[in-house]
């Protein structure tokens, strides 16, 4: 990421269009920039001259050396040339030659570079199993190669790969945009139809889903124990089911039940947006014939259990049933695993009704000369072939001559293979799809911290360069302040001066952020009048109105805390936190993205005070943390693994870094392994932004997340309203009756 | 699944996935070295960067905004981003080229003081018109007063804004054409000596 640095030269190149509109004149640059009085010649004959050589030295075969961070790998120039579209086999190359050490040097992965330069070699691009499929594709796009040569050894993994990969970065962004697209509801319909698919949004929309699946339950309940022996009848003396005991009961129960599940379908058939789409969805079917069975009994004569009419309709009130699939996720996965496995299912059909009709006909033919035999023709034998293919076996057809049995053995034994086989698809695809949809549960509920850590991470920025600032002016006149500036970072110098252009340019200034400008801020602000309304919707920031939401969300759904490459734990850090667990890592990944101003930052901010141990705040993992700010402590993230490039050497190439601090440098990055700061008062003078840690390492530290947080006291209220609801109904229409 | 059956949607992804990128390598780095005022290892050392957030070899809008947005917290980098890469395209094709950038980019760190006012000229120039009215005076400063987010103080708002371009706008239109030529422009920037200091302060060392 310290390419963002390389960038800094054209951000500030483009501020200059900042000047003919500045309402202040604009600051002096931060140091001396020499003017540069390297002509246009001059580089040009040089390398005149160098490629002369280098020309002919091409013409005969020569080993080239290239460093991949470090790695060392030598090929002969004529290897790369076979691909002269890429990187390697192009005078791309040039570009990343370094004169000093006659090497190419890319600043890569080493280990996907092998691969690479195999591909030079051996003509084979071959996809390494356990290397990230985003990371490879990454090193591919930077070596100019297409993906589509790889080796047919290792090009279904790598299709695999891509797809799930795909299929993941489809899911985020389609949530990301259900996340982001959320303006407040226009209408009554459109809160409504959003309390229905989403129950967890209001109390009242929870409110209706248990009840509705409590009501379902009951229904279901009641249609079993309809037909449960209760007790002789009194006049005739046979043993009646329950429902004709308690006739009356059931019918109110059963009809609080129906207009309960009619008028939540009229409900959603209101609230629908897309009313003709919505009536031809599963559920809505569902529903229908969920209820349709009492409307059409009510309107026929009550003559009991005689007409088959009425009997079909009853068995159709089971369907009620699958109404519960809206309440049950593992319900819909299920069904929508059948639906994905159609063709495993179809073809498995297919195979039995093939076996069942060949084995039922052999059968057949074989006892037909049996006296009395059971397989009276094919068709009845079709009972017995399923019955031994799936290896139940009743026993009420068995087969008695010696062909017959032959026969049935090879049945059984036939219907085991064939049934055998496509079930382990089906059980894929539903595992698949099932762990499908709690990751991306599991993805909702990181989202909304993970938008958190981002913005912490931003704010951070712009609280250093306030910080700097504070420091600068106090330090003004102090006589150390010149040799400071020898030790802090070019790189934060001139951005901080590109944003102190900005500020004179528009006569405002930066301010630290608050805790409360966590939530609030974002890309778009709106202009209204002296406010801060966010109206619109920036890519992190959510609309004010649904704030106090968010924040509850936030601050009872932490995060999991991780990251066991990056943080390594002193003994007094573990006992102290011992709350921190070291699994996941998408904290650092995140944070990477907007890591490398923060990185540098306190790095750089260790030499400004090397020998004061007081307010010392950054220390090696060596030495334990002492000190009353302990519970200030906060860990940030360490890219230390990644050697610290020497600054001075990739921005000025005229004004070199004095060596000590650089010696300096690069001991620290090798030897800290995590980066800790004390976190108080004073310090934010010193540049480090100081209570925003402390906040963030709160969010770190919570340890349970739960996917859906549940608003309010709904439970009580939910249990008030299932106890009393049903009552009430059933009472009023014994009532009305 | 439908959008009826509530919040998890599966998608099958058949083999077609496949996307085909675009890749653009500039031609030799003497060359380039030739053309513009750097030095072959300066020109590395951007290359080397700009390689890096864009592998393959172009920068589009969306990359310049996200690049922007590194360096200016809580910014909505997009209007001023929007306004920078329209003048680096310098074939309004939506995509620049590493050549492309790398001229701009000499021009504006090593280019002398009259090409430089030049290029301001063309990024006010939203219009491509050749003049300069008020009405691209304020959509510049918008677009500036867009990267400092909402982190400033005092507040902002659209009036503030607007009174800001009219008292740049005024300084300019001496004459009070209504509008302001490049000949004007650039003859009136070279005599304030403040502006050409300030523009000469935000070279920078690459």
């Amino acid at each position: 990421m310290a390419s963002v640095a390389a960038w800094l030269p054209f951000a500030r190149a483009a501020a200059i269009g900042w000047v003919p509109l500045a309402k202040n004149p604009l600051p002096p640059p931060p140091f001396r920039t020499p003017t540069h009085g390297v002509s246009p010649s001059s580089p040009s004959t040089s390398t005149t001259s160098v490629t002369a050589t280098t020309v002919g030295e091409r013409r005969c075969d020569e080993k080239i050396i290239i460093n991949v961070s470090g790695r060392r790998f030598e090929c002969w120039r004529s290897t790369l040339e076979k691909y002269p579209d890429s990187l390697l086999g192009s005078n791309e190359k040039e570009f990343f030659y370094d004169e000093d050490t006659r090497e190419y040097f890319f600043d890569r992965d080493p280990d996907v570079f092998r691969v690479i330069l195999n591909f030079y070699r051996t003509g084979k691009l071959h996809y390494p199993k356990h290397e990230c499929i985003a990371a490879y594709d990454e090193e591919l796009a930077f070596f100019g190669i297409l993906p589509d040569i790889i080796g047919d050894c290792c090009y279904e993994d790598y299709r695999d790969r891509k797809r799930e990969n795909t299929e993941r970065l489809i899911d985020d962004r389609l949530h990301e945009d259900e996340d982001k697209i959320q303006p407040k509801p226009q209408s009554i319909r459109e809160t409504m139809w959003r309390a229905f698919e989403n129950p967890q949004v209001s109390t009242m929309a929870s409110v209706f889903y248990y009840v509705t699946g409590f009501f379902i339950a009951v229904s279901v309940i009641a249609n079993v124990l309809d037909t449960v022996a209760c007790g002789p009848d009194p006049e005739t003396g046979y043993p009646r089911s329950c429902g004709e005991r308690f006739a009356r009961q059931f019918f109110c129960l059963d009809t609080a039940c129906v207009m309960i599940f009619t008028v939540e379908y009229f409900l959603r058939l209101y609230a629908a947006p897309d009313r003709l789409k919505f009536v031809r969805s599963v559920m809505s079917v569902i529903d229908v014939v969920a209820i349709m069975p009492y409307y059409i009994g009510l309107f026929m004569n009550q003559k009991g259990e005689v007409s088959g009419a009425f009997v079909t309709l009853r068995v159709f009130r089971v369907f009620r049933i699958f109404k519960f699939s809206r309440h049950s996720q593992g319900l819909r996965v299920l069904g929508y695993t059948l639906k994905s496995c159609a063709s495993e299912l179809g073809f498995l059909l297919f195979s039995l009704t093939m076996a069942i009709i060949i084995f039922a006909t052999v059968i057949y033919y074989a006892e037909k000369s049996v006296v009395h035999t059971k397989f009276t023709s094919i068709p009845a034998a079709f009972w017995y072939t399923i019955v031994t293919m799936t290896t139940l076996g009743y026993g009420d057809m068995v087969p008695k001559t010696w062909a017959g049995k032959l026969v049935g053995g090879v049945c059984s034994l036939s219907g085991v293979l064939v049934i055998a086989l496509p079930v382990p698809v089906i059980v894929s695809n539903f595992s698949r799809i099932y762990h499908q949809s709690q990751r991306a549960d599991k993805m909702k509920a990181q989202r909304k911290a993970r938008q958190t850590r981002i913005r912490l991470a931003r704010n951070a920025t712009s609280n250093a360069f306030v910080a700097a600032k504070k420091h600068r002016e106090q330090h003004a006149d102090d006589a150390n302040s010149p040799a400071d500036k020898n030790l802090v970072n070019p790189f934060e110098l001139q951005h901080h001066h590109l944003l102190q252009c900005l500020e004179l340019t528009t006569d405002r200034e930066f301010v630290e952020m608050g805790p409360d400008a966590l939530m609030n801020s974002g890309g778009r602000t709106s202009f209204t009048a002296g406010t801060n309304n966010m109206t619109g919707l920036s890519r992190f920031g959510s609309p004010s109105s649904r704030l106090l939401l968010n924040r509850r969300r936030w601050w009872c759904c932490g995060v999991r805390t991780r990251g066991k490459n990056s943080y390594k734990y002193s003994t007094d850090r573990a006992n102290n936190n011992n709350n921190l667990n070291t699994d996941g890592n998408e904290l650092d990944a995140e944070l990477d993205d907007f890591q490398l101003p923060l990185a540098l930052t306190p790095r750089a901010s260790t030499t400004l005070l090397p020998q004061s141990t007081s307010t010392n705040v950054i220390q090696p993992q060596s030495t334990p943390i002492v000190g009353s700010s302990l519970q200030h402590d906060v860990v940030l993230h360490s890219n230390a693994d990644e050697p610290l490039l020497p600054a001075g050497d990739r921005f000025d190439l005229n004004h070199p870094l004095d060596p000590e601090y650089r010696s300096l440098l690069s001991r620290k990055a090798n030897s800290l392994s995590t980066v800790y700061e004390h976190g108080s008062g004073q310090d934010a003078a010193l540049g480090y932004p100081t209570f925003l840690y402390a906040q963030k390492r709160t969010l770190m530290n919570k340890k349970h997340y739960h996917s859906e947080c549940h608003v309010g006291n709904s439970p009580i209220v939910m249990l008030l309203v299932l106890t009393y609801m049903p009552y009430i109904v059933t009472q009023s229409i014994l009532y009305l009756l | 699944m439908d959008e009826y059956s509530s919040s998890v949607c599966y998608t099958d992804f058949d083999d077609d996935g496949l996307e085909t990128f675009k890749r653009y390598k500039p031609r030799s780095l003497d060359e380039l070295a030739s053309r513009t005022k750097f030095s072959k290892k300066e020109i590395q050392l951007i290359y080397q960067g700009f390689k890096q957030e864009c592998p393959s070899g172009i920068v589009n809008e969306e990359t310049f905004k996200h690049i922007y947005g590194q360096f200016f917290p809580f910014a909505d980098t997009s209007s001023y981003a929007h306004l920078v890469f329209a003048t680096f395209d310098l074939r309004a094709s939506g995509c620049v080229t590493f050549e492309d950038f790398l001229l701009c980019l000499s021009t504006l760190c090593r280019g002398s003081i009259e090409d430089r006012l030049r290029w301001i000229f063309t990024l006010y120039d939203t219009k491509k018109s050749g003049k300069l009215t008020q009405e691209d005076f304020y959509v510049t400063i918008r677009a500036v007063y867009s990267l400092l987010g909402n982190v400033s103080s005092p507040r902002y708002d659209l009036d503030t804004i607007r009174e800001h371009t009219a008292s740049v706008f005024q300084r300019f239109d001496k004459l009070h054409h209504g509008y302001i030529t490049m000949q004007d422009f650039m003859s009136f920037c070279l005599s304030d000596q403040t502006m050409v200091q300030s523009i000469d302060g935000l070279r920078t060392t690459v």
